[in-house]
């Protein structure tokens, strides 16, 4: 601009001003407007739409989909038209050109006219660029497949809950106790004798979201004890494995679900009939797999009594045998009695087990303690004997953790 | 009573002309569109406010970095409160700063003589994408990790000194405890630092350019 351009400038500038308001309090009124709008606005999202959780970093676990902030999703996708040896066009050139041409644009627009009409190629540009950036971040978002979480367990919510129940049974019985109803915990390294609350309570199940179940499991609460589960903080288990546990818990404990007829009928105890004799793999294994095999497995204090495959129910233990077939003086029988003996106190510790799961462990252990439906059907047609030896050591598979 | 303590403030600090200067001054008939800056300034001191809170109990490193977030969300009396506004009043800040350059654009505000507010107002621009960028890691979880570790790759790809730029960023070859550090600081200290001045700087020019008028048919 040269200097006469200036003059008239701020001539008319000057008019402009005469002609208009006052800073304080038109503007000032129209600014405290919007922003407390904005201020509504933020208060709005904050509480309605919420902040989404994600998984701990986990390095190692490459299947991620990065997914940046949706602010630099048009960079990402302009990236993508630049691929192997012009990539450096992409995300060196464009960007620097772009910027610098940002910062300098007052210094080489030099067209003096402010009127839309008068600067028609300034206005073009930047309405493409405008466009192109908007159209590339929608070209983003549609074309981001969504993130497949590892781990994630198939099926529909039945199998969800069931798979979620046998989780539930091998990870957090020794602490939770299997009906989730807390209290002290007994037999557990590190943690014995602290008090934890119930997590089935009608409390419980109405203050906490599935999204805090997920991220407590998840993450653990580490100053009450709680341990991470999440394989992202070095747990076992992936985001679809808690997402059953978590569904498990909801529909099994909440007054305000009914659990599916499918899902309560698969995760019953068989029936016996009166004078049945059960067999390990049909009544004994959904027992332990609910009340026992939290504690009796490999790498938890539990008087080296595994409890995972026929063999070891047989034969494992400091004070093996505890189970001995036809006698109701084994260590396993007293100790369910909640007796205190030699191996150890009552089983499980904490809280006694119902009476018909005692009675079906009693009837196993007096028809034998048969391994196989066929074994237990040969011993309730009379021969009360023992499995022959062929059966014994053959075991069923190891309940799968 | 007011009237004196105010003549005795005046004497000593002049509010009578800062009043006159900043707050009684004429403006140009303007619409609503010219609230946008202002939005901005009031997300960015929201940000401010909040980011502040966050700092209580978040903990920049990588063990706890994502503990301390959901202990924000769930232990702590309206965390979840703070972080939301904190969260979404990033992205609302992004898009009234662009729109605001926008209208600034379309109404060739940037000409004569307030070349140096648009100039200043481009740097306000990167360091609010910055702070966007840098506080994405903060959480320290799945999407934040995997996002910083791809933008941090991008920055390899520039010629000759592209690796060098990516090692500065991460501080180091991996996202890190370093990296966190980093960023963290970036986005507490640096980031936050250029904007209040550059923001500065900004509200000084307008204040003594005043705000443009819309383009006319002459102009
Ligand atoms: C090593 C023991 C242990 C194991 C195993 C364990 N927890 Fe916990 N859990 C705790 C302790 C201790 C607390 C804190 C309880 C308290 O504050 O009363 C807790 C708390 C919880 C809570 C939060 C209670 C609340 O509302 O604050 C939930 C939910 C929970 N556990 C679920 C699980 C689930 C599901 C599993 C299995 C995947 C599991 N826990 C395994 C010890 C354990
Ligand atoms: C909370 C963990 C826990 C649960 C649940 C649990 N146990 Fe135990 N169990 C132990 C511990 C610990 C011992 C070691 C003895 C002791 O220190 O009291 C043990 C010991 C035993 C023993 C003696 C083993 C030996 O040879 O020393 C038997 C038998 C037994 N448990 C049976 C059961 C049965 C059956 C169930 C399920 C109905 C069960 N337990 C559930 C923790 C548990
Ligand atoms: C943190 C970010 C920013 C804040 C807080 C901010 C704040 C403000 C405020 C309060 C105004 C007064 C007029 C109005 O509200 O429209 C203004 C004007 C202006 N801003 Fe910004 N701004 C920011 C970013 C930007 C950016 C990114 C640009 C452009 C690249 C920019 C360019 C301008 C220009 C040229 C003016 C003068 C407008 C006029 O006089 O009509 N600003 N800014």
């Amino acid at each position: 601009m040269n200097e006469e351009q200036k003059q008239e400038y701020y001539k008319k500038y000057k008019k402009e001003k005469q002609k208009g308001v006052k800073f304080y309090p038109d503007i000032v009124y129209k600014d405290i407007i919007v922003s407390f709008g904005l201020f509504l606005l933020l208060i709005g999202l904050a509480t309605f739409v919420g902040v989404d959780s994600a998984p701990k970093a986990d390095p190692s676990d490459t299947t991620y989909i990065p997914r940046p902030e949706w602010y630099f999703l048009f960079l990402f996708q302009m990236l993508k038209y630049f691929p192997g040896q012009l990539e450096w066009v992409g995300t060196a050139i464009i960007p620097a050109i772009a910027v610098l041409a940002l910062i300098l644009l007052p210094f080489f627009d030099r067209n003096p006219k402010r009127f839309w009409r008068k600067r028609k190629l300034a206005i073009s540009i930047m309405t493409v660029i405008v466009i192109g950036i908007v159209a590339l971040t929608v070209v983003a978002v549609v074309t981001t497949p969504a993130q497949e979480e590892s781990g994630t367990l198939a099926g529909t919510i039945s199998e969800k809950i069931v798979a979620g129940e046998e989780l539930y049974g091998l990870y957090c019985v020794e602490c939770h106790g299997a009906d989730g109803e807390g209290g002290e915990i007994i037999g557990v390294e590190g943690l014995e004798g602290v008090e934890v609350k119930s997590i089935s309570s009608q409390d419980e199940m109405y203050t906490r979201s599935d999204e805090t179940f997920f991220n407590i499991i998840g993450f653990g609460q580490g100053s009450l004890g709680m341990p991470p589960f999440s394989k992202a903080y070095a747990g076992e288990l992936g985001p679809g494995e808690i997402e059953a546990i978590v569904a498990f818990m909801r529909y099994t404990w909440d007054d305000r679900i009914e659990i599916p007829a499918e899902a309560a009928q698969a995760s019953a105890i068989p029936e016996l009939a009166p004078d049945e004799v059960p067999s390990y793999e049909v009544h004994i294994v959904p027992i332990v797999k609910r009340y026992c095999i939290s504690c009796h497995r490999p790498g938890k204090k539990n008087g080296e009594y595994f409890i995972t495959t026929y063999d070891e129910v047989m034969q494992s233990g400091d004070y093996a045998p505890n189970v001995i077939p036809g006698d109701l003086t084994s260590n396993l029988i007293r100790m369910i009695h909640r007796e205190e003996i030699e191996a150890g106190g009552p089983m499980p510790p904490t809280k006694a087990l119902k009476p018909e799961l005692i009675d079906i462990f009693e009837r196993w252990v007096l028809g034998g303690a048969p391994n196989t439906v066929d074994d237990a059907a040969a011993a309730s047609t009379g021969s009360a004997e023992p499995p022959s030896e062929e059966t014994l050591p053959t075991g069923t598979p190891t309940p799968s953790p | 009573m007011a009237a004196k303590i105010l003549d005795w403030l005046d004497e000593r600090l002049g509010i009578k002309t800062v009043y006159d200067t900043v707050l009684d001054r004429d403006v140009p008939k303007v619409n609503w569109w010219f609230t946008l800056g202002s939005a901005s300034l009031f997300l960015f001191v929201m940000q401010g406010i909040t980011g502040i809170f966050l700092t209580v109990y978040y903990v920049p490193t990588p063990d706890h970095a994502a503990d301390s977030i959901l202990y924000i969300m769930n232990g702590v009396d309206f965390g979840w409160l703070i972080r939301g506004i904190h969260h979404w009043g990033a992205s609302l800040m992004v898009i009234f700063v662009f729109i605001h350059m926008l209208r600034t654009f379309y109404c060739a505000a940037y000409k004569f003589p307030r070349e140096l507010t648009w100039v200043t107002g481009v740097i306000l621009l990167l360091a609010t994408l910055g702070m966007g960028f840098t506080g994405y890691l903060l959480p320290m979880n799945q999407r934040s990790y995997w996002a910083t570790t791809v933008g941090t790759e991008i920055a390899a790809t520039v010629p000759f000194i592209g690796t060098f730029i990516m090692r500065v960023l991460r501080g180091g070859t991996d996202i890190s405890a370093v990296t966190l550090a980093r960023f963290f600081s970036a986005h507490i200290w640096i980031l936050p630092a250029v904007l209040v001045l550059t923001i500065s700087i900004h509200m000084y020019l307008i204040v003594r350019l005043g705000i443009s008028s819309i383009p006319k048919e002459d102009d």
